[in-house]
C-alpha cells in the first residue's frame, strides 16, 4: 500500500459521489480507516429561487416555491402561503387548514419512508431499502389520487386549498394508512432488532443533548437527541392548533434513535391523519378574497417540515410581487452536526452520519457575499464581470 | 488430444465456464431480485453487460503502472480459469489431476482477490486505494478459515482411517462413498460457503466495493476491457467455488449423465442459500467483517477439528 | 442475533414483483391527474387570469376582438409545469388539464406548442405574426 495505516490523507466525498444523491462537497481526512477532521463545502446546486421570486407575482411565486424541493414540496408552499395570508389579513377557512394538515402529514410519511429506504441502502441493506420504497407508492398513490400529481401536489393556492377532500379519498387514505401503519410497526422491529442492522447504527454519531442544543439542530435529528423542539406544537400553523401532534423524544441520541424518532414520527402522522379525516370541519375551501396587491409590511413564517424547522421571511412593499423572500432550510441547520459526529468514526459509518440527518442540498444552497463592515468592497457584479471572474476562475484552477 | 483441447477450450472449462459463471451471475440477480419484489434482468442481461463492457473503451489513469493495469485483469482471468481445471466441474471428472492440486486450487482462487487488492492499490485513486485496503483486510480475515474449511472433508478422512488425499479428484470419488460431509462437518460446511461469499465479496461483506464509500472499491479506475475481465473472472469464480463446496460436502461425484444433472441442481441449491443470505444480511463495516472471522470463524472451525480429533481418540 | 427481514422473503419469494412493466401494461392515472392543458373558447372573457397566474409563462394569449370574443390560445407543453393554477384562474372554466394526456416526451419541438382557437383566427395569428396580448 501507499499508505500506511497511521498516514493521514483526504478521502474527498463529492461533488459526485455516490453516497450523496446531490452535489455538496466534504473533506475527510482519515489515519487508516479513522475521520480526525472533516470539513464541508455547499453550494453546488444554488439555483436563485430566492432571487427569483421576486421578479414573480405572489402567485407564482408560490408554484416557484413548491419546487425547491421534490420530496417536501407541500411544507415549502405551505410555509409561503401562511407567511403570505398572514400579510394579506386573510382569514383561511378551517377545512382549507385541515386539508392542508392532511397533505403535510401525507407528505412527511413519504418522505419518511423515502430517507428509510436511503438509509438502509448506505447501511448496505438493499433489501430494506426495496421494500420501504415498494411502501412508499401506497402514499405515493394516495398523494396522486387525491391531487393529481406524484410530487408536486399543487394543493394551495394563496387563500386556501385548491381541491376537497373527496369521499374516495377519504376511503383510499384510511385504507392506506391502515397498511402502511402495519408496515411501519414492521420496520421499526427491523431498525431496532436486526442484529446486522444494529452494528451499523447502535451507537454510532451519538449526539448528546447539550451538543445538540449547542449546535442549534432540528427536527428528528433533535429530537432522536432529546431536544423538544417541534414547530407544530410550538407554534401551530394550519391546523395544528385543533389537531395536534405528539412530540416523539428519544434520549440516545445515536443513528438507531434517528431511525426509531423518524419511525415514531410515522406512527404519529397516521393517528393525526386518522384524526383529521374523521373530523375535517365544514366550510370553504378559500379564502373570500385574496388580493393581487398586499400591502407593504413583512412577515416570518415557521413550519415543520419533514427534515426539521423551515423558516421564511417575507417582505412586501405593496407590490404585486414580492419584495424580498428568504428561505431557511432545515438542512443547513443539521449540517454542523455531521461535522462535529463523524470525527473519531469509521470512514464507513461517514455516510450513514450524513444521511442520519436526511440531508437536502440544494434546497439550502445560497449564494451569499460577505461583506465586512467598514470596506465598500462589496461591488456589484454585471454580467461580463462575472464572465471574466469565471474564465480568470478555471484558468487559475488549470494551471 | 484434440479431446483435451475440447475440454480446455469449450467444455466442461473454457468458454462453456465463462458461459455458466455468466448464467449463475443471473440466477443470483433474478433471485435477488425476486425476493426483494423486483423484476429482476433478463437471462441474457450478464452476456450484455459483458459483451457492452468488452467493447468500451478503456481509460487508463495516469501514475499507475500501463503493463500492471493491463495485466491484472488477465491474470485474474486466467488464474480463475485454471482453478476451473481441477474442479469437478458440474459433476464431470477435473479436466486435469494431481496429488495436491486441491491446495494448488484453492491459492488460484485466492489470486482473484489478490490481482482486484492490486489493481486498486497501483492506482493513484484514493477510492482504489481506500478499496484495496479493504480487499487485503478482508482476505486475511476470511481466507485461512475458509480454506482450513475445504480442507476438513480430507482431514477428516484421514482421521477415520479413511482413504484420502489432497486431490480433489480422488477426494469426490471418497467423498461420494461416505455420508455427506454436510451432515458429519456442518459447522465447517457453513465456514466454507459463508467464506465463498466473502471471496467473492458478495452482500454482507461487500465493504471493499461498498459504492456509498468508496465507489467501486479498488476496481474504481476500472473500465471496459479490464472490468470486464474482472466480472467474468468473478463469474468463473462463483462456479468454481459453488462446485467444490458441493464437490466436498454434498456428496462428491456420482457416476452416469444424471449425476452431472443432480450435481448441477445441487450447485445451483447452494447459489440459493447464497442469495437468501445476501438478501437478509445488511452490509457488515470491515472491522465487523475481521471481527466476525477471527472471533467467530476461526473459533467454529477449530472447534470442529477438536471435535474431530475427539471422535478419532474415543474409538 | 436476530435477522428480521425473514418472514418479508419468505413472501416476496412467492409473490409477483411489484415492478410495473410501464410501456406495456399502463396503469390510468387519476381522474384528477393533471397533464395537457386545453383551451375552449366558450365561455372566455379575455380577462387574462390564466396568463398573469401562470408561474411558467406556457400560455400566450391573442386577443383578437374582445368584444366578439375572438381569442386565440397558444399553449407551450414543454413549458408548463402542470400546475394547474390557470385552470383555478379561469372563471368561467375554459381550462383544463386532461388526465389522459400524459404521456407528452417527443423529439419535435414543434409539437409542443398547441394552439387553440377557431382555424381562421389561428391562421391569422400565425400568418401575421402577431405579438401575444400583453407581451
Ligand atoms: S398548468 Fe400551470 S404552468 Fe401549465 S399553463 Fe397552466 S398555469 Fe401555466
Ligand atoms: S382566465 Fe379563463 S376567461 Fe380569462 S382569459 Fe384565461 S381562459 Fe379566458
Amino acid at each position: 500500500m501507499n499508505a500506511p495505516a497511521t498516514e493521514r490523507f483526504v478521502v474527498p466525498i463529492g461533488p459526485q459521489h455516490p453516497a450523496l444523491k446531490e452535489p455538496g462537497h466534504f473533506e475527510f481526512t482519515v489515519e487508516g480507516e479513522t475521520v480526525v477532521d472533516a470539513t464541508v463545502r455547499l453550494g453546488y446546486a444554488h439555483r436563485g429561487i430566492e432571487k427569483g421570486a421576486e421578479g414573480r407575482n405572489w402567485t407564482q411565486t408560490l408554484y416557484l416555491i413548491e419546487r425547491i424541493c421534490g420530496i417536501c414540496s407541500h411544507i415549502h408552499s405551505t410555509a409561503y402561503a401562511v407567511g403570505v395570508e398572514q400579510l394579506a389579513e386573510v382569514e383561511v377557512p378551517a377545512r382549507a387548514q385541515a386539508i392542508r394538515e392532511i397533505i403535510c402529514e401525507l407528505e412527511r410519511v413519504h418522505s419518511h419512508l423515502l430517507w428509510l429506504g436511503v438509509a438502509a441502502h448506505d447501511a448496505g441493506f438493499d433489501t430494506l431499502f426495496m421494500y420501504t420504497w415498494r411502501d412508499r407508492e401506497t402514499v405515493m398513490d394516495i398523494l396522486e389520487t387525491m391531487s393529481g400529481n406524484r410530487v408536486h401536489y399543487s394543493a394551495n393556492v394563496l387563500g386556501g386549498v385548491k381541491f376537497d377532500l373527496t369521499d374516495e379519498s377519504a376511503v383510499a387514505i384510511l385504507k392506506g394508512v391502515e397498511f402502511l401503519e402495519e408496515r411501519t410497526h414492521h420496520y421499526r422491529k427491523v431498525v431496532s432488532e436486526d442484529a446486522f442492522f444494529l452494528q451499523r447504527t447502535r451507537g454510532v454519531g451519538t449526539m448528546t443533548h447539550a451538543e445538540a442544543l449547542a449546535l442549534g439542530v432540528v427536527g428528528p435529528t433533535a429530537r432522536a437527541s432529546g431536544v423538544a423542539r417541534d414547530v407544530r406544537l410550538d407554534a401551530p400553523y394550519v391546523a395544528y392548533a385543533d389537531f395536534p401532534a405528539r412530540i416523539q423524544l428519544l434520549t440516545a441520541g445515536d443513528l438507531e434513535a434517528r431511525f426509531l424518532a423518524r419511525l415514531d414520527e410515522l406512527l404519529d402522522s397516521f393517528r393525526l391523519i386518522r384524526v383529521l379525516v374523521a373530523g375535517l370541519p365544514a366550510g370553504e375551501l378559500t379564502a373570500k378574497r385574496m388580493p393581487r396587491k398586499l400591502k407593504p409590511g413583512e412577515v416570518i413564517s415557521r413550519v415543520e417540515a419533514p427534515r426539521g424547522e423551515l423558516f421564511y421571511y417575507i417582505r412586501s412593499t405593496g407590490g404585486e410581487q414580492p419584495d424580498r423572500v428568504k428561505v431557511r432550510t432545515p438542512t443547513l441547520c443539521n449540517m454542523g452536526s455531521v461535522i462535529t459526529q463523524t470525527i473519531g468514526h469509521n470512514l464507513a459509518d461517514v455516510p450513514m452520519i450524513l444521511v442520519g440527518i436526511d440531508p437536502c442540498f440544494s434546497c439550502n444552497d445560497r449564494a451569499v457575499t460577505v461583506r465586512r463592515a467598514g470596506d465598500d468592497n462589496g461591488r456589484a457584479w454585471a454580467w461580463a464581470d462575472l464572465r471574466r471572474y469565471g474564465i480568470d476562475y478555471y484558468r487559475r484552477i488549470r494551471n | 488430444m484434440t479431446r483435451d483441447l475440447i475440454n480446455l477450450l469449450f467444455f466442461p472449462a473454457g468458454l462453456g465456464l465463462i458461459a455458466a459463471g455468466l448464467l449463475y451471475q443471473w440466477v443470483d440477480r433474478k433471485l435477488l431480485a425476486r425476493f426483494q419484489n423486483r423484476l429482476g434482468p433478463r437471462w441474457f442481461q450478464p452476456f450484455a453487460d459483458a459483451l457492452k463492457l468488452l467493447g468500451k473503451e478503456e481509460i487508463h489513469p495516469a501514475g499507475s503502472s500501463a503493463f500492471l493495469f493491463a495485466a491484472l485483469p488477465v491474470l485474474a482471468l486466467a488464474g480463475a480459469l485454471t482453478a476451473a481445471l481441477y474442479v469437478p466441474l458440474f459433476g464431470l471428472a477435473p479436466v486435469f489431476s494431481f496429488p495436491g492440486d486441491l491446495i494448488v486450487t484453492l491459492y488460484l482462487m485466492s489470486l482473484l482477490t489478490l490481482c482486484i487488492g492490486l489493481a486498486g492499490a497501483q492506482t493513484r485513486d484514493r477510492f482504489s486505494l481506500a478499496g484495496a485496503l479493504r480487499v487485503f483486510t478482508q482476505m486475511f480475515a476470511y481466507e485461512a478459515p475458509f480454506i482450513l474449511a475445504l480442507l476438513s472433508p480430507a482431514v477428516a478422512l484421514m482421521l477415520a482411517g479413511q482413504p484420502s488425499s489432497w486431490q480433489i479428484g480422488e477426494l469426490v470419488l471418497s467423498a461420494a462413498g461416505q455420508p455427506w460431509f454436510l451432515l458429519t462437518l456442518p459447522i465447517t460446511f457453513v465456514v466454507a460457503l459463508v467464506g465463498l461469499m466473502g471471496k467473492l465479496e458478495l452482500p454482507p461483506f461487500d465493504a471493499p466495493e461498498a459504492e456509498t464509500e468508496i465507489v467501486a472499491g479498488a476496481l474504481t479506475e476500472y473500465s471496459g476491457r479490464g472490468l470486464a475481465l474482472f466480472s467474468l473472472a468473478r463469474a468463473v469464480e462463483l462456479v468454481v467455488g459453488l462446485t467444490l463446496v458441493t464437490a466436498l460436502y454434498l456428496g462428491g461425484i456420482g457416476a452416469g449423465p444424471l449425476a452431472a444433472v443432480l450435481f448441477t441442481a445441487k450447485t445451483i441449491g447452494l447459489l440459493l442459500i447464497v442469495v437468501v443470505l445476501q438478501t437478509l444480511l445488511a452490509r457488515l463495516r470491515i472491522d465487523q467483517t475481521v471481527n466476525l472471522w477471527w472471533r467467530l470463524g476461526s473459533v467454529l472451525v477449530l472447534a470442529q477439528w477438536l471435535l474431530l480429533l475427539i471422535f478419532r481418540v474415543l474409538r | 442475533m436476530k435477522i428480521a427481514l425473514f418472514t418479508d422473503l419468505a413472501r416476496s419469494a412467492f409473490r409477483r414483483p411489484v415492478t410495473e412493466r410501464y410501456p406495456f401494461e399502463k396503469r390510468p392515472a387519476p381522474p384528477l391527474y393533471r397533464g395537457q392543458v386545453s383551451w375552449t373558447a366558450e365561455g372566455c372573457t379575455g380577462c387574462m387570469l390564466c396568463v398573469k397566474d401562470c408561474p411558467a409563462e406556457a400560455i400566450d394569449f391573442f386577443t383578437l376582438d374582445k368584444a366578439n370574443k375572438r381569442f386565440v390560445f397558444r399553449y407551450h407543453t414543454d413549458r408548463c409545469t402542470f400546475c394547474g393554477q390557470c385552470a383555478y384562474s379561469c372563471r368561467f372554466s375554459c381550462i383544463t388539464l386532461d388526465d389522459e394526456a400524459w404521456e407528452l416526451a417527443g423529439g419535435d419541438r414543434a409539437a409542443f406548442v398547441v394552439t387553440y382557437g377557431r382555424p381562421e383566427d389561428i391562421a391569422r395569428v400565425e400568418l401575421e405574426e402577431l405579438p401575444a396580448t400583453g407581451a
